[in-house]
């Protein structure tokens, strides 16, 4: 009586598999299911079908378009500093060899550190008035009066400052992935392009770029998509503030669902969220990655 | 003496990197990784390019570092030189109220504690799913399996905003609302699919042969598993459990939607300090430090299995 070895691989996948659809298959249904009834926010209250109504006030809001974009701007932001800091900082590793492995260690400590305490350290040091950043650069002549910049008060400018802390903490994450990928780049083909007369540009953009472009591909998806969700950080330095202006679509869906009460139009904005993440992110493994167009 | 001398010079050198034929002859899966490293490669010659990047790196390192620094040394001043304008970096006095304060607030110690039963119950629920099914993907490329892996990266995607209402009420209906017991489930909703990633790229560089071996010598394909593969992926089971402690550890959001008093984490504990005693800064940078150091500390001593668990995935691509 020796069952097939296709029905045990069945088996030994199938307590991950009931957990993943229970509790998070079964949410998402929820979610999308409530997004087509308008819901009281009173537990056991009215709950009335209004087909697509709620889509079309999502789109209607300038809440929620408002939202969208600023999401899309912090993305791109948050990645692409991060990948840019990241590599850099993965070619200095690279460059310095071996005599560089503790201080790569030392770099990693911010991925341990929770979000909302990242929020919090970085509120500390941008806020008006007793923040560390503006009276510094105040001290050092650079500025007139340490709250000239207004980090976190100034509508136009606090979508970059409450992305600070979230650069700060994963730039590591880019770093060690990169590290990892130009590790593995053969080492004749470096000494080839040297021979060649290749000079560093020339050797970052026509060989090392594009030998890690999976690697890359890898780390700027699953970056962009934590991007995309951020929500600790931001609220806990502004709450989406000022002005909403750093109201991200995390933000906003919590918002709309706790304290304006209207969880259907909240499960309607989650639902176009995701649908547009997911589409996104396959775009982005689909033009970076390239997979097959490589060899 | 030279000889000794070259042998340790050897042996620091990039030649501790792969290039071991019989290494790769018998872990296919590695030779992607490990074929014709050559660190020197990139690796700057030049004394005075060195000495640059060196200055480079020190800067960016001094930088870097800095933040965390200035929360330490901020937790350790007189509450109320916490908002002196200007701001020190240094304390004038040093002071650990502010440790005494933060600790002793009522709900803070039991919301380490609520955070470390979530963690660790998170984390064992998180292995116990992942193990298998990552064996199950790996060893037995089956159909299932590959739907399987990709449902579970497509599941990393689902934003915790859209799903934690629609979990709070579930757990409130199972009668787990405000349980350390719901959130390490919702916890684990987030380190299961990293986890399964994880651990298939472990058990991807286990020799085939060993389970053959055993099975021959008379064990259960479920026997061969347990006694024979998981003592030789114990390393990469720690990782996988470091990360899983990790991600719960330092979770927020279902946190902030799933608990209220009873099983409130510290996370939510830090963010409220702001709202209910105004702008207490001591207590909170002091709380912020106590939650980090740990596993700061932890993450330092086990770093380089860490390092190998985190590059395993994404450079496998």
């Amino acid at each position: 009586m020796r069952i097939t070895d296709r029905r045990f691989a069945l088996y030994l996948m199938t307590p991950a598999a009931l957990f993943l659809a229970v509790f998070v298959a079964y949410p998402l249904f929820r979610l999308v299911a409530d997004s087509f009834f308008r819901i009281s926010p009173v537990l056991g209250g009215p709950r009335d079908f209004v087909g697509l109504d709620n889509y079309v006030r999502a789109f209607a809001s300038e809440a929620f378009m408002g939202a969208g974009w600023r999401t899309l701007a912090y993305t791109l932001v948050v990645v692409t500093l991060e990948f840019a800091l990241g590599l850099g900082m993965a070619l200095l590793f690279t460059t310095l060899g071996r005599k560089s492995q503790v201080w790569r260690t030392a770099f990693l400590y911010p991925l341990m550190i929770a979000p909302i305490v990242a929020g919090l350290l970085w509120k500390f040091l941008m806020i008006d008035n007793f923040g560390l950043i503006g009276t510094l650069l105040h001290q050092a002549g650079i500025l007139s009066d340490p709250n000239q910049i207004g980090w976190l008060s100034n509508p136009d400018i606090v979508l970059f400052s409450v992305a600070i802390p979230d650069i700060w903490l994963t730039t590591s994450f880019m770093c060690l992935v990169l590290f990892a990928g130009l590790q593995n780049i053969p080492g004749d083909l470096i000494e080839a392009a040297r021979l060649d007369g290749a000079r560093a540009p020339a050797m970052l953009f026509r060989i090392i770029l594009p030998l890690l472009r999976p690697v890359i591909a890898v780390a700027l998806v699953v970056r962009g998509i934590d991007a995309a969700r951020a929500f600790d950080t931001i609220l806990i330095q502004t709450n989406g503030g000022p002005q909403s202006a750093s109201e991200t679509m995390s933000l906003l869906i919590y918002r709309t669902m706790i304290r304006f009460g209207d969880p259907g139009l909240a499960s309607a904005m989650g639902t176009i969220y995701l649908l547009a993440m997911l589409g996104i992110a396959f775009f982005a493994v689909a033009t970076i990655w390239r997979p097959g167009k490589d060899s | 003496m030279r000889v000794a001398e070259k042998i340790k010079h050897d042996g620091g050198m990039p030649a501790a990197v792969p290039a071991q034929p019989s290494a790769e002859a018998s872990v296919p899966a590695g030779m992607r990784r490990r074929r014709a490293v050559n660190r020197e490669g990139l690796e700057a010659g030049k004394r005075s390019t060195r000495t640059i990047l060196w200055i480079l790196l020190a800067a960016s390192l001094v930088l870097y570092g800095f933040p965390f620094l200035y929360l330490l040394l901020t937790s350790f001043k007189p509450p109320i030189d916490t908002i002196a304008v200007p701001p020190t970096i240094l304390p004038k006095e040093w002071t650990l109220v502010n440790y005494v304060n933060a600790l002793g607030r009522s709900g803070v110690v039991a919301s380490i504690i609520n955070s470390t039963q979530t963690a660790i119950i998170s984390t064992l629920l998180s292995l116990l799913l992942a193990v298998p099914a990552a064996y199950g993907i790996t060893r037995y490329k089956t159909a299932s399996g590959r739907v399987f892996i990709m449902a579970a990266l497509v599941t990393r995607m689902v934003p915790p905003v859209a799903i934690g209402i629609p979990l709070a009420s579930m757990m409130a209906s199972a009668g787990l609302a405000d349980t350390p017991i719901a959130l390490s489930i919702a916890h684990t909703t987030i380190s299961l699919p990293l986890s399964i990633w994880l651990m298939a790229s472990f058990f991807e560089a286990v020799p085939q042969d060993l389970e053959e071996a055993a099975t021959v010598d008379g064990c259960s394909r479920l026997g061969a598993l347990w006694r024979v593969v998981i003592p030789v992926v114990s390393g990469g089971i720690a990782v996988t459990a470091i990360f899983a402690f990790l991600a719960s550890w330092n979770e927020f959001l279902f946190a902030l939607l799933m608990t209220a008093i009873r099983s409130q984490t510290t996370p939510v504990v830090i963010a409220n300090f702001q709202t209910q005693f105004g702008l207490d800064w001591g207590s909170m940078t002091a709380l912020a430090a106590v939650y980090s150091i740990p596993v700061i500390l932890l993450t330092l001593l086990l770093q380089r299995k860490i390092v190998a668990g985190m590059t395993l995935g994404a450079v496998k691509g």
